[in-house]
């Protein structure tokens, strides 16, 4: 019975999802692309869509319900979270995935278009978005208070169509960022919970923490917008994403043997051509950028098929590496090159266990650099960007940013948004933007300047600019600022760690149009040191003042309760009289001694 | 109260009292001397302990070895090769950035150039970034082609390129690892650090490349060519400024501890743990704080609060550069753990031998008692200038004084303050002309210095002696100036105990000098600043008197590049104090009245 239940129900079900899949509700795709030095790049992206007022009838397909009641709880318009670990090695990667869209700085990033008439309004909606966000993810969210919180004037742009956009002073645009928020599993399994698949089946099978947070770069998104195609019905449209970089060596380690031992000396590569190799002597040639991987050695497991939900027009898993390369699947698996000669994507059944092989091509060089042809050259990225501390002590700093713009002929526009704690006051004065190669601060670096001073506890400082930077050139970004002394109890327990300040969002515009932004990126965060109070410094103070108080009040007691009287008026002390005073004690204790034998004897 | 009241003021009447600052004074001194020898004892030293629980020193396998030590014969013939032929500093960083590349990191480089000091040179060094870390934090490891005795760092230059392949193969790391080779052992790593922190100066080039705040440094220093025994940490930074004692507890733990190996202190290469050889250990260690220079390349980390030690191996027995590594590696493992900066022990500590030391609290008080004596000496002073000159040469014979014989007496300011303040700020010169004086001019300089130095007290003297100055004056002369000498000290004693102490003694005999006693000027000639320093000079440089060209040479590099402040205690501190307390001996007071209130 139970079994013929269970058939029926898989029979209902694949009814269902053959019928929604028809209407292009929801796909899923994994794009691979290996990067130079032994890296691989790899990009989960699942997007599913709800019609508007299926929404708003809290009808929810594929659109999760648990997020799907939090927004219209918090009468959330557009979301954009983002969950990030590690650096992106723009020098050795090139440009980021989805231009840097779907990324964050590390920790948790947040921002928001709420409806709201007023600032109250948005600022109580938004706290309980994030709080219950921050049950729905695991993650410190509700520590997006006032002081993380800001509101960015240039920065963002709606990535949907807002309803009514004539009148979007009816929503709000809020941001928030926590840059100490450790990203681990207890993030990643919320996030696989709101897939269709529930990361059972299709390419988020793949995803297993241990994996995932081993990577040297990690980012997951969640993106919700409306979106009103012309003349056709408004969609809310979902849309995840996970980016990951996974050091190929360190993935193929198996995961019972984790520990990088010294390999067997028999095994150890050499480099025969020096004159001084001989058994015990090796010049090593075994760092190879390696490029040989297969699916299931850097994921760890093999893929469970395709997803059954999936739009099948989607081919579920790319793979971005020249033709001339041979790439070996496991048996259903078709794979289709693309004409642009650069990519192939790979059919998936849905019902067998997955895997592709990428060999080794060839015997790569003895100097350990990668085989030409073997993986694609990176884009070059719009814009570098590389932030630094400047100066030592306790009392002030400086914050240094290095941009670099790599095009040969093309000026680059874009939006410099910091936002900063409010310990760390800055002087704005200081502000100058220098071109390398020059003395002085250049002003036309610097177009415009949006700039919300910090208050003390109850905001961060926000400090917009829009740049502009000439073609093949580095700016030298600077500014000091003042620590400020924090009160005892505002110190976390970790107090000489450092104080995190979250990276700095650079959102590239296209020139001569502002309004669109084109791709982003964020710089590191960094580590603020404070000065730190000596923590057992009021231990001490409440024993000198305990100590003080009991002195004094000994003292004061003493003289309050005492009788003073000259030392003539008093009674004489002398052996004498203390003599006769023992002895009448003496004879009184006898006395009582004998009355109570008497009394017995009674 | 008034009991009370009028009993201190018998007292500071008393005859006695004016009579007890000299006694006071050399009280003072020689409980501050007898402190410092009691401190190796049992009862007022303490047994050292690791106070950050997150280093866990120690606590982890280690697991450098096997095939990496075929590795490092490799790595070592290409060091070899560059060695034999002397190679210079750019073809030594293109062979280093080749090996530093095939493994895998990419490098960096950066030029310095102290062109007063005639030292350049090029640094390299290359960034492993913490695999899922966002470069905010770094722990720095760095070997310098020569070490600061000149001999080329063969073992340890290739240990460090052994373990940057080694440590890039672990996911493990929660810090950034900065692997640095620097030319020398001084001006290199000044160089870099001075970068690291945007402080460098003109000729310095800025880093191209930068990672987080820095947590800590270790530097390997190996030349020695075959096994060996034990480890020596090198500890003293500029200036005197030590790095926390966690660090240097947990090599200590980590080398003897689980290694097994011997560890060594202050070149002290065999240690029995008797009060005599812990009292050599710490006063070598007062010694080198209080020269105040760089004993390392780790001391250029040391002002700007990167905690670092620097790791020699000696002694001959059975270790190989395996186990070396080792340590290194255990070390580094520590320094990873930690979530805070070193913070928890003592930044200030005399260290008596690998297991035992003393922190500020308890060392202390010997250097304050030397410097309080100055200040017990001039305030005595002061009163005495306030009493009728004949009551004080008739000795005072106290009861029978009545009001009027105790009149105070005006004192005239106005000479002794000019004559202090003009031989403080002469204290300019000598401090200019050491650190600005060409290199081979040093010696010449330095003895025509000494020469001149004996005749000025002689032609000051005469000099004042146009405006005849009164005992009152004179006395007051030295009141001022041990004034500020007591101050200096004892402000010196909380940042550098060692150079406070040492100028505190150097400078006592100025307590006991009065105005007119002309046979203190001999013994004074020998304690003045330049003869002391040909003399320490010859007697630790085993007798040759032309080493005094590199002492100089090495305080005007210390004071130029590194910031090292011992040149000016010496010639603004000690010195002028000096100059006032001889021309006061030869001082012959003239006999004018002095004006009764």
């Amino acid at each position: 019975m139970h079994r013929f239940l269970s058939f029926l129900l898989l029979f209902l079900f694949s009814l269902y999802a053959s019928g929604v899949a028809s209407a292009a509700d929801y796909h899923e795709q994994l794009v691979l692309q290996p990067l130079p030095l032994s890296a691989l790049l790899a990009s989960f992206n699942f997007r599913s869509n709800t019609s508007l007022s299926a929404f708003e009838a809290h009808n929810y397909r594929f659109f999760p319900r648990s997020l799907g009641q939090i927004l219209q709880h918090a009468g959330t318009r557009e979301l954009h979270l983002r969950f990030s670990l590690g650096h992106w090695d723009a020098e050795s990667w090139g440009a980021r995935p989805w231009n840097g869209t779907r990324e964050g700085g590390t920790g948790v990033e947040l921002w928001a278009w709420l409806e709201a008439e007023e600032e109250d309004e948005a600022n109580h909606r938004w706290s309980t978005l994030t709080n219950a966000l921050s049950g729905l993810f695991c993650a410190s969210l509700n520590f997006i208070d006032g002081t993380r919180t800001t509101r960015p004037v240039m920065s963002f742009r709606p990535e949907g169509t807002l309803p009514n956009t004539n009148s979007s002073s009816n929503t709000q645009l809020l941001y928030g960022v926590l840059p100490r928020e450790v990203v681990c599993t207890e993030n990643l399994t919320p996030f696989l919970k709101l897939l269709p698949s529930k990361g059972k089946a299709g390419i988020a099978s793949l995803l297993d923490g241990h994996k995932l947070f081993d990577a040297s770069w990690q980012s997951m998104a969640i993106d919700v917008r409306p979106i009103c195609p012309p003349g056709g019905e408004c969609v809310l449209e979902i849309e995840q994403t996970i980016d990951m970089v996974l050091d190929i060596e360190r993935s193929k380690r198996p995961r019972g043997n984790p520990i990088p031992r010294p390999v067997p000396s028999h095994e150890l590569k050499c480099d025969m051509t020096k004159p001084y190799q001989s058994d015990d002597t090796c010049y090593p040639a075994d760092y190879t950028a390696s490029q040989d991987w297969t699916l299931s050695q850097v994921f760890g497991r093999l893929m469970k098929g395709a997803c059954p939900l999936s739009d099948p027009s989607v081919p579920p898993v790319c793979l971005r590496v020249p033709h001339s390369r041979d790439v070996y699947v496991s048996v259903g698996v078709r794979e289709m090159k693309n004409a642009d000669g650069l990519s192939r994507c790979f059919e998936v059944p849905s019902d067998a266990e997955v895997d592709i092989v990428l060999p080794q091509i060839g015997q790569a060089g003895v100097t350990g650099h990668t085989a030409n042809g073997a993986i694609l050259t990176p884009d070059t990225p719009p814009l570098y960007a590389e932030r630094s501390f400047t100066g030592y002590g306790q009392e002030r700093g400086g914050v240094q940013t290095i941009l670099t713009n790599p095009s040969p002929d093309k000026e680059v526009e874009f939006v410099y948004m910091e936002s900063l704690p409010w310990f760390m006051r800055i002087y704005l004065h200081t502000l100058q933007a220098r071109l390398d190669g020059q003395n002085g601060a250049d002003n036309s670096l610097i177009q415009e300047v949006y700039y919300r001073p910090a208050v003390d506890r109850a905001r961060g400082t926000q400090l917009e600019l829009r740049m502009r930077i000439p073609p093949a050139s580095t700016v030298f970004l600077t500014y000091d600022f003042e620590k400020s002394i924090l009160r005892y109890t505002e110190y976390p327990p970790d107090a000489n760690r450092g104080f995190d300040v979250a990276a700095a969002v650079i959102t590239i515009l296209r020139v001569g149009q502002e309004a669109v932004s084109t791709s982003s990126l964020r710089t590191t965060t960094l580590l603020l040191s404070l000065p730190t109070p000596d923590f057992s410094m009021p231990y001490n103070v409440i024993i000198f003042t305990s100590t003080a108080i009991a002195l004094a009040f000994g003292g004061l007691f003493n003289i309050l309760v005492r009788r003073f009287v000259a030392a003539d008026e008093g009674p004489e002390v002398s052996i004498k009289t203390l003599k006769t005073r023992i002895a009448a004690r003496l004879s009184d204790l006898v006395k009582k001694f004998k009355q109570a034998k008497i009394d017995r004897k009674e | 109260m008034p009991r009370l009241l009028s009993g201190a003021h018998r007292l500071r009447n008393s005859p006695l009292l004016l009579k007890l600052p000299p006694y006071l004074s050399f009280l003072c001194i020689i409980v501050g001397v007898v402190w410092l020898f009691l401190l190796p004892l049992d009862e007022y030293s303490r047994r050292t302990y690791i106070s950050e629980n997150a280093l866990l020193p120690g606590q982890v396998h280690t697991y450098f070895g096997g095939s990496d030590q075929n590795v490092f014969r490799a790595f070592k013939h290409e060091i070899n090769a560059l060695a034999d032929t002397d190679a210079n500093s750019t073809v030594v960083n293109d062979k280093v950035a080749e090996i530093l590349e095939d493994i895998g990191l990419k490098t960096a480089r950066q030029r310095y150039r102290y062109a007063g000091q005639g030292v350049q040179g090029e640094n390299i060094y290359s960034v492993l970034a913490a695999p899922r870390g966002d470069a905010t934090e770094a722990i720095v490891l760095v070997a310098s082609w020569r070490n600061g005795k000149g001999e080329i760092n063969r073992k340890g230059v290739t240990l460090l390129l052994t373990l940057a392949r080694y440590f890039r193969r672990w996911s493990l790391w929660s810090k950034d690892i900065i692997f640095l080779v620097t030319p020398d052992s001084a001006a290199g790593p000044q160089a870099w650090v001075d970068a690291y922190h945007d402080s460098h100066t003109a000729g310095v080039e800025s880093l191209p490349v930068k990672s987080g705040a820095l947590q800590g440094a270790l530097v390997i220093d190996y030349v020695k060519e075959d096994r060996f025994k034990s480890i020596h940490i090198a500890y003293d930074g500029v200036n005197g400024a030590l790095p926390n004692l966690d660090l240097v507890n947990s090599v200590v733990s980590i080398a003897g501890g689980q290694m097994g190996m011997g560890v060594g202190l202050q070149e002290m290469w065999t240690h029995r743990d008797t009060y005599r050889d812990r009292l050599e250990t710490m006063l070598r260690g007062m010694l080198k704080q209080g020269l105040g220079t760089a004993s390392g390349a780790h001391s250029a980390f040391i002002p700007y609060h990167v905690d670092a030690v620097t790791l020699s191996p000696y002694g001959d027995g059975w270790q190989d550069e395996m186990a070396m590594g080792r340590v290194i590696e255990g070390t580094f493992r520590s320094l990873n753990n930690l979530l805070e900066k070193l913070h928890q022990s003592f930044f200030f500590y005399l260290l008596m031998s690998t297991e035992r030391f003393v922190s500020i609290g308890t060392y202390l008080p010997s250097a304050m008692l030397v410097a309080v004596n100055f200040t017990f000496t001039s305030i005595a002073l002061w009163i005495k200038s306030g009493m009728p000159e004949a009551e004080v040469g008739k000795g005072l014979e106290g009861k029978r004084m009545d009001k009027a014989r105790l009149g105070q007496v005006e004192r005239d300011l106005f000479l002794p303050l000019g004559v202090v303040v003009v031989v403080q700020a002469l204290g300019v010169v000598p401090l200019g002309l050491f650190n600005a004086t060409p290199q081979q001019l040093l010696a010449p300089v330095f003895a025509i210095f000494t020469i001149l130095n004996l005749i000025l007290p002689y032609v000051l003297s005469e000099l004042l002696r146009t405006y005849k100055p009164t005992t009152q004056q004179y006395q007051l002369i030295l009141s001022f100036s041990l004034l500020l000498l007591g101050m200096f000290l004892s402000t010196l004693a909380t940042l550098n105990f060692s150079l406070s102490m040492m100028v505190g003694l150097l400078a006592s005999p100025l307590s006991f000098v009065r105005p007119g006693s002309r046979f203190w000027a001999i013994p004074l000639a020998l304690v003045s600043p330049p003869v002391v320093l040909g003399v320490a000079t010859a007697v630790l440089k085993h007798g040759s008197f032309a080493a005094i060209s590199d002492v100089l040479r090495e305080a005007a590099f210390g004071w130029n590049v590194m910031g090292m402040y011992t040149p000016v205690i010496v010639w603004c501190v000690w010195w002028p104090a000096w100059v006032v307390g001889s021309l006061v001996v030869l001082g012959r007071p003239s006999t004018g009245k002095a004006k009764t209130a």
